[in-house]
């Protein structure tokens, strides 16, 4: 299902949605017409069927990006159902409510689990404003090679996950390299100074590297007004966060899942 | 209360429900000659209801405060907007304002703390050392956890929150 590029919802999954009513309704329905034709089993049985739903109910909620801990969780009450016996009025009153919570479990999945909900992503593309300001300096990183940009992905990832030491080494080994061009080695020396100083838990400097004014059209967020050294801080390592994604997007294809992965976090560094 | 060098604390929840048990034995004991020949095992039942979550309070407490060194050691400062799900399982320190209280009548504390760039869930499995109210500045260290451990945004599982004169 996420990786469906048009947001059509696959059929396979919509066929293991419907089914998930049939069998939890099915089954206790059948028991109930095998005890209204005489044949007379223990009662709990018939929730086979709810027991299986929720276990589809729960793989069908493991399998979206958005997990339901609700739906995934049922199939304990399905065994527990399965496996305590129970009269033949209470047994098939408790089936016939589960079996309409399920049906409620599986639409609620359905329509506020669903990939491609607003502020979400499809899978394979960047939500808004992060899609727009990707997009709209992809024409910078022409002629650029695969490895800055397998760089730029590698500082992100290391640098999102808190493994400060990591994007320090990684950024400064990038700088290092030839290839990388003149705002992308400023982002890099600038996430490695935070890095290194997040790392070693050490405030602010009172002179501290930034992007050039040439770099402006690059920028993601504008800077402050002066007088506001903290801010300033803070922004630089913003726009060198979200220029080095967007270079790692742009130059590295291969890195697009994990930097996909990312998406929230980079969305978050474009908020003011 | 302290046991040993461990301040412990009732949740009010825990004395609303020995007080209300108290009140229906008392009731019951008037009106029912069976609750008063089983007394002699309800009265010491009912204080039970004390001492467990005395003693569930005081396990907590101690474990929090044995693992205080250790993150007071490994905890990155950062940022609230740094924070994020790559991040699961780091051990972070946050300085903020606590923007929103909950739960505290259950001893489970939840805040919301906010610094300059941003505002997050800070949980808390038992009760905090000093009294936090709304609009303190606070200095959290935590393990970053999902809000449902395996969904939902990152939250500050919280083991330290203290008072702190310092400006977020």
């Amino acid at each position: 299902m996420t990786g469906n590029p048009d947001n059509i919802p696959d059929s396979r999954h919509r066929y293991a949605e419907a089914l998930v009513p049939l069998l939890a309704f099915g089954t206790t329905l059948a028991g109930i017409m095998l005890w209204q034709a005489g044949v007379r089993f223990e009662v709990q049985y018939a929730a086979a069927g709810g027991f299986f739903a929720s276990c589809l109910l729960a793989c069908i909620a493991w399998l979206r990006p958005r997990k339901d801990i609700v739906s995934l969780s049922t199939p304990i009450y399905g065994f527990l159902f399965l496996a305590t016996p129970i009269d033949y009025a209470g047994g098939i009153t408790l089936q016939l409510l589960y079996a309409i919570g399920l049906t409620a479990l599986v639409i609620r999945l359905h329509y506020r689990f669903a990939p491609g909900i607003p502020g979400g992503s499809s899978g394979l593309d960047l939500p808004e404003p992060l899609k727009t300001y990707v997009g709209s300096i992809q024409d910078a990183f022409t002629g650029l090679g695969p490895a800055p940009g397998h760089s730029a992905a590698e500082a992100f990832f290391w640098f999102s996950g808190g493994e400060y030491r990591k994007a320090a080494e990684v950024s400064h080994a990038a700088v290092s390299r030839d290839g990388t061009f003149g705002p992308m080695a400023r982002a890099f020396r600038i996430l490695c100074q935070h890095a290194d100083l997040l790392d070693k838990n050490l405030p602010r400097p009172k002179t501290f590297l930034t992007f050039l004014p040439d770099d402006a059209a690059l920028l993601a967020r504008p800077l402050p007004a002066a007088g506001d050294p903290d801010r300033e801080f803070e922004v630089q390592l913003d726009n060198a966060l979200l220029l080095l994604y967007s270079a790692a997007w742009h130059v590295s294809p291969a890195d697009r899942p994990s930097l996909l992965a990312l998406q929230g976090f980079a969305g978050k560094l474009l908020e003011a | 209360m302290k046991i040993g060098n461990t301040e412990v604390k009732i949740s009010f929840i825990s004395i609303g429900v020995f007080v209300f048990f108290t009140l229906f034995l008392i009731i019951a004991s008037l009106y029912n000659p069976v609750v008063q020949s089983n007394l002699i095992w309800m009265i010491p039942a009912l204080f039970l209801l004390l001492i467990i979550p005395v003693g569930l309070n005081y396990l907590s407490r101690s474990q929090y405060k044995d693992l205080e060194p250790e993150y007071e050691r490994v905890a990155k400062t950062v940022r609230v907007k740094l924070i994020n799900e790559n991040m699961v399982g780091k051990i972070v320190r946050i300085n903020g304002v606590v923007e929103r209280v909950h739960f505290q009548f259950l001893n489970r504390p939840q805040y919301s703390v906010a610094d300059r760039s941003g505002a997050i869930s800070v949980k808390m499995f038992t009760s905090p050392d000093e009294d936090i109210r709304v609009n303190d500045i606070v200095e959290v260290l935590g393990q970053v956890i999902r809000r449902y451990i395996v969904t939902g945004e990152p939250v500050i599982n919280c083991v330290v929150i203290r008072k702190s004169p310092r400006q977020p």
